[in-house]
């Protein structure tokens, strides 16, 4: 306790490490909202050069003096071995703004892995990316040198997206592990995120150290939470950590007990290479960067590895560690975290989950759980200007070397040219790779409505998926449509109960469970279609419990649904992209928004224009757009004709600007806030 | 072979063979890609019209009215009803009588500017039109018109047959005035009666009632002038149906022969611009307004007259030359506050503001003005105006002139972009003998590649009057290709 309050003396510090140079979403260490933006790449090598500065470096204030002076040759010497018995991995699981990266922040500090002076420079970064971006950055993996009764013991922190739409790459960093500090903030409760997580790391045989952060705060009922937890998650914390990230309080606790309680790694250094890829970002300069646990057996610079999933070979050009920064090394054994680089091409060679070993002495089998990316949704990207094409085909490409379950393929429509059809993990992958496309490649991009990949049954016995509302086989020549379903669990304050179920009914959800984990909060189980998830969901959940629900969902399989094809006629001439797939019972009230926003958003042409909503040849909406009568006639006084001819000319440019649908000049404008429309109305 | 095709327009560049040589090949480039070599000698004649000779008309503003309308936006000098050059409406000159200062200040300035204007021309032929316009010029003293027509006469050499017209409102002038202007060679007088209602005439802020347009048509018919116009605005705010047939039916009844029809255009910064939003009441709704067009065009028409441009209709052989100018992109000189000339390829509006068009003067006469082109022109340019002016006329574009000029392909694409609205009437096809082309005929020549389409189809002009009603929209079509 000596050390906790020398340390409330220094200011409060958060830690953004650097370890990567890029971006690849699955990669992207956040814990935010859907609505939030990817981040450029430079921000991430600035940090890597400040963390790089962090070796050698002399201690600043902060620690009491003979805590910090402890604490900074230890971490000086984190490279030096220790025995496998005295390794531990662990990972943080916790709630968006629940205290983990504070928390991470700490224990690199108590650890001495980073100085402070460093820590408050990058403090103030931190804070203006997240002012920036809304978002907080996360490490990917820190060794720490902790000395526990005399004895060094390696430390190694891997972190955890925090969102839902990864959870693969979630699962394989926390198989990475043998333990996981449970962060749960002590005056919110359990969040639906930090169960899944919590589970996912159950199922993973990790051993669960509940930590209970911000007990300084004065909202802070430890009790009542750990009481929480108990029940919701069926945890003993009868040894939970009280702490207090921010302020230093409980951080050698928790330090001690990730010693004490979480196992050491098996001791199988002699059995053949086979080494977990928890994560892998795309360096231009380096290749793609591997980020592994070695399960078993060693490897070291120089060595040919292969990579069992993928099937590629490749030679170690680098072996090292994370601490934060990458630091080389000679060789990593059974139980330790580290990188390799490789130079290997793409991401995809070198997937999360696929397992590294010798290309001479290969593992029998390959470790278990590796999974393929399969993209949940989908949608359609089209320049704006027709001339960008190629630039975003290669800007896809490289996001790709980045991000191995980015899909896409060509598609191009009567209305929007030619473009691609891209398939994401989730909505949130699918907003970070818009964004960047958008931001990092400047590209102006039309987004169709996104899509989930619907089952198609034909009447010829054969099934198709089908991603793209205008590729939907004609009716007679289907059977039935499937649809994926998510069941959901949404934890909420019980105040919140009415109007999420609310929600959940208007989303054809369909109500399974609802049980109270504390007396105020409750759980509450949907099933629902994910394409109803996909739009303005989330928002809506925010927005209609004040931002207290938390929710979290997981695909559990197809279900025929009464689906039907909406298309969009503008002056009876069908407008592909505007084609989207409905429930029968909401096609009219989509059909009505959809045409009525188009009305107030065409301009009107010198011919009466029909808009019309229709179910094949049925319209169920319907409104239509008068003709122009008259322009403005004025005269070209004296032989003035400039005035006018600016008009005409502004004139000419907009029509430039719209997509002709036969004879009708439809703006851009209308095609995205009708797309922005869909993903509101569906 | 080529120069000697080409030079002689540029014949008259003598001083600048540089820029000549400019033209020169910006227009070979053009003309000359994918045309026989008959055609190259035609685009020859072509050019001199499309293009640049010396000016032979000129506009003088002369900006002064009693009060702004309330429509105005135009560089005009309000005098106030206290100006010595307007009394009563009986005896509004009165011989003798000391002149504005303020009129007779601004006519030395335009005086000074005429004499400063001088061009580069080998040749200076006889101007052929003036076109006095305000403002309200028949409040200047026709002494100061007769200052004028010398200078301009001095400067550029005045035709004995010039059309030369005037603006003028009721109640600014009478027999008397009128024709000493006559003497002075004024010969076209262009009315500024704007409608035969007094509600009307006083809610637009006129200084003149029904009764002194009554008086002002009996001035200029005993005074026998022949070439008169009649200026009329079309959905003025309270303007019904009924309202507009009246002014329409009272001007038929007084026969000028020529009637300009103006489409109330609500400017920004006028006091209508403060009061109204187009289509709301009180102004009429569009529909309405659009009718008002349609019953003026057909009212008149059934009355002799020739709609030959979207506001301006004439009895047979008064189309108003000066105009004709205008709307056939040729050049003219252009003197006063806020004109705007168009000589030697350069399209230039003077300031209008006094002060500025003081100094503008003054740099003028130093030499350091640049109102003329040096004939360096943007050729998307010639034609985005040769398109917009062409289409405001009943005569149409000439699609063979319009190829050689600007290439075949052009016309093909307009002719493509067009066809909609050949099919939905809104644009005629004439052949050489102007007779109809069917949209049919007009839909298989625009489908063939093989065909010219300016050998079958000699012009395009937008229909009367659902084709003028529409022209922005129309026009502006045929930028976008021209000039994407």
């Amino acid at each position: 306790m000596a050390m906790a309050s020398a340390m409330d003396l220094s200011p409060p510090t958060f830690f953004l490490s650097g370890t990567s140079t890029s971006s690849s979403s699955p990669s992207l260490r956040r814990l935010s909202s859907i609505s939030v933006p990817g981040f450029r790449r430079h921000s991430y090598r600035k940090l890597q050069i400040l963390c790089q500065a962090t070796a050698g470096t002399e201690p600043q204030s902060g620690l009491s003096v003979s805590g910090s002076k402890l604490a900074a040759r230890s971490g000086q010497d984190r490279l030096l071995k220790v025995p496998i018995s005295n390794i531990r991995n662990f990972s943080i699981i916790a709630h968006i703004d629940h205290g983990k990266s504070t928390l991470a922040d700490k224990l690199l500090q108590v650890t001495g892995t980073v100085q402070n002076r460093d820590m408050k420079e990058q403090f103030l970064d931190n804070m203006d990316l997240e002012r920036e971006r809304g978002i907080t950055i996360k490490l990917q993996a820190a060794r720490m040198r902790y000395v526990y009764e005399d004895t060094p013991y390696c430390l190694n922190l891997i972190d955890t997206p925090g969102h839902v739409d990864f959870s693969y790459e979630v699962s394989r960093s926390l198989a990475a592990c043998e333990g996981a500090l449970l962060v749960v903030d002590a005056s919110q409760g359990v969040e639906a995120q930090t169960l899944a997580n919590v589970y996912l790391a159950l199922e993973n045989n990790l051993e669960i150290i509940p930590v209970l952060n911000k007990i300084d705060l004065p909202g802070a009922e430890p009790e009542k939470v750990l009481r929480e937890i108990e029940e919701v998650i069926g945890l003993d914390c009868s040894k939970a950590i009280f702490c207090s990230a921010k302020e230093g309080i409980g951080i050698t606790e928790i330090l001690d007990a990730i010693v004490q309680r979480i196992p050491a790694p098996l001791d199988t250094a002699g059995n053949p290479l086979r080494a977990l890829i928890f994560d892998s970002y795309y360096d231009p300069y380096r290749g793609v960067i591997v980020y592994f646990r070695v399960i078993d057996g060693k490897v070291k610079k120089g060595d040919r590895i292969f990579f069992m999933a993928s099937g590629k070979d490749y030679f170690a050009d680098e072996v090292g560690v994370l601490s934060p920064n990458q630091i080389q090394v000679d060789e990593l054994y059974a139980g330790e975290v580290g990188y390799i680089a490789a130079s290997v091409r793409s991401v995809a060679d070198a997937r999360v989950g696929d397992t590294i070993t010798h290309y001479s002495r290969k593992a029998e089998s390959s470790l278990p759980g590796y999974e393929e990316a399969t993209p949940m949704v989908f949608c359609g990207l089209f320049p704006v200007d027709a001339d960008q094409f190629p630039d975003l085909r290669d800007a896809l490409e490289k996001l790709q070397l980045n991000d191995a379950a980015l899909k896409f393929e060509p598609e191009t429509s009567s209305a929007m040219g030619f473009g691609f059809r891209c398939g994401f993990l989730g909505l949130l992958h699918m907003e970070i790779v818009q964004e960047r496309l958008e931001r990092e490649y400047n590209l102006n991009l039309i987004t169709t409505a996104p899509s989930v990949v619907y089952r198609v049954n034909s009447v010829n016995g054969d099934t198709t998926l089908c991603s793209n509302p205008s590729r939907l086989p004609d009716p007679g020549q289907r059977k039935s449509v499937e649809e994926p379903y998510v069941k959901i669990e949404l934890l909420t304050p019980k105040d919140y109960i009415g109007a999420l179920m609310e929600l959940a009914q208007e989303r054809r959800g369909e109500f399974k469970e609802m049980k109270y984990i504390a007396e105020n909060r409750a759980s509450i189980l949907y099933e629902l279609p994910l394409a109803e998830m996909v739009g303005d969901f989330f928002d809506q959940l925010k927005s209609r419990t004040k931002g207290y629900a938390s929710m979290e969902y997981s695909v559990i399989g197809y279900r025929e649904s009464d689906l039907i094809k909406l298309d969009i006629l503008i002056n009876a001439e069908m407008v592909e992209p505007l084609s989207t797939i409905v429930h029968r019972d909401k096609a009219y009230s989509v059909g009505r928004a959809l045409t009525q926003k188009l009305k107030e958003l065409i301009p009107r042409q010198m011919f009466k224009v029909p808009i019309q909503a229709c179910i094949g040849s049925k319209v169920i909406a319907s409104e239509a757009l008068s003709a122009i009568r008259k322009d403005v006639l004025a005269k070209c006084y004296g032989g003035d004709i400039s005035r006018k001819k600016k008009l005409l000319k502004k004139q000419a440019a907009g029509k430039k600007r719209m997509k002709a649908i036969g004879r009708v000049d439809v703006p851009q404008e209308a095609f995205m806030a009708v797309l922005k429309l869909e993903r509101e109305v569906l | 072979m080529l120069k000697t095709t080409i030079s002689p327009i540029f014949s008259s560049f003598t001083c600048k063979p540089k820029t000549s040589r400019l033209i020169f090949r910006a227009f070979s480039k053009v003309v000359l890609q994918d045309t026989p070599p008959s055609a190259r000698r035609n685009a020859s004649t072509n050019l001199t019209t499309l293009h640049q000779g010396p000016p032979t008309s000129a506009y003088v503003h002369l900006p002064f009215c009693r009060k702004r309308c309330h429509y105005c936006d135009f560089p005009i000098l309000a005098l106030g009803t206290s100006s010595s050059s307007l009394t009563s409406s009986s005896n509004v000159y009165e011989e003798g009588k000391e002149d504005d200062p303020r009129i007779t200040n601004y006519v030395n300035l335009l005086v000074r500017e005429i004499q400063a204007t001088r061009t580069d021309y080998d040749t200076n032929p006889n101007l052929e039109t003036v076109f006095f316009g305000g403002g309200t010029p028949s409040l200047v003293p026709p002494k100061l018109v007769s200052l004028i027509l010398e200078t301009l006469s001095l400067n550029f050499g005045l035709s004995p047959d010039a059309e030369i017209s005037m603006e003028m409102d009721p109640g600014t002038f009478d027999g008397q005035k009128l024709k000493e202007l006559m003497k002075l060679g004024v010969n076209r007088v262009s009315l500024g009666v704007q409608a035969f209602q007094d509600e009307l005439l006083k809610a637009c802020g006129r200084a003149h009632g029904v009764s002194q347009v009554y008086e002002a048509i009996e001035f200029v018919k005993d005074c026998g002038v022949e070439n008169w116009s009649m200026d009329l605005i079309s959905s003025l705010p309270h303007q019904t149906l009924e309202m507009w047939e009246e002014s329409l039916r009272l001007a038929i009844e007084s026969q000028p022969n020529h009637v300009s029809v103006y489409d109330l255009q609500v400017e920004q910064g006028t006091k209508f611009g403060n009061l109204y939003t187009p289509g709301q009441s009180p102004l009429p709704s569009e529909t309405q307004s659009a009718e008002f067009y349609k019953t003026a065009s057909s009212m008149l028409r059934g009355a002799g007259y020739e709609h030959y441009e979207v506001s301006s209709y004439s009895k047979d052989g008064f189309k108003c030359k000066h105009n004709l100018i205008y709307w056939k992109n040729k050049p003219f000189y252009a003197f006063g506050l806020g004109s705007a000339s168009y000589v030697g390829g350069l399209r230039f509006s003077r300031p209008r503001r006094l002060k500025e068009y003081t100094n503008y003067v003054a740099d003028l006469e130093n030499g350091t003005s640049n109102w003329c082109g040096n004939g360096d022109v943007d050729l998307k340019d010639v034609a985005t105006d040769i398109l917009m002016l062409s289409f405001r006329t009943s005569k149409g574009l000439e699609l063979k002139e319009f190829g050689e000029a600007f290439g075949s392909e052009v016309v093909k694409s307009i002719c493509k972009v067009y066809e909609p609205y050949v099919e939905s009437g809104h644009i005629v096809c004439l052949d050489d003998m102007r007779s109809e082309v069917m949209s049919d005929e007009f839909k298989t020549l625009v489908a063939n590649d093989e065909v010219k389409i300016e050998d079958h189809v000699r012009y395009l002009r937008l229909k009367d009057p659902d084709g003028f009603l529409l022209s922005n929209e129309l026009i502006s079509l045929a930028f976008g290709v021209v000039a994407p």
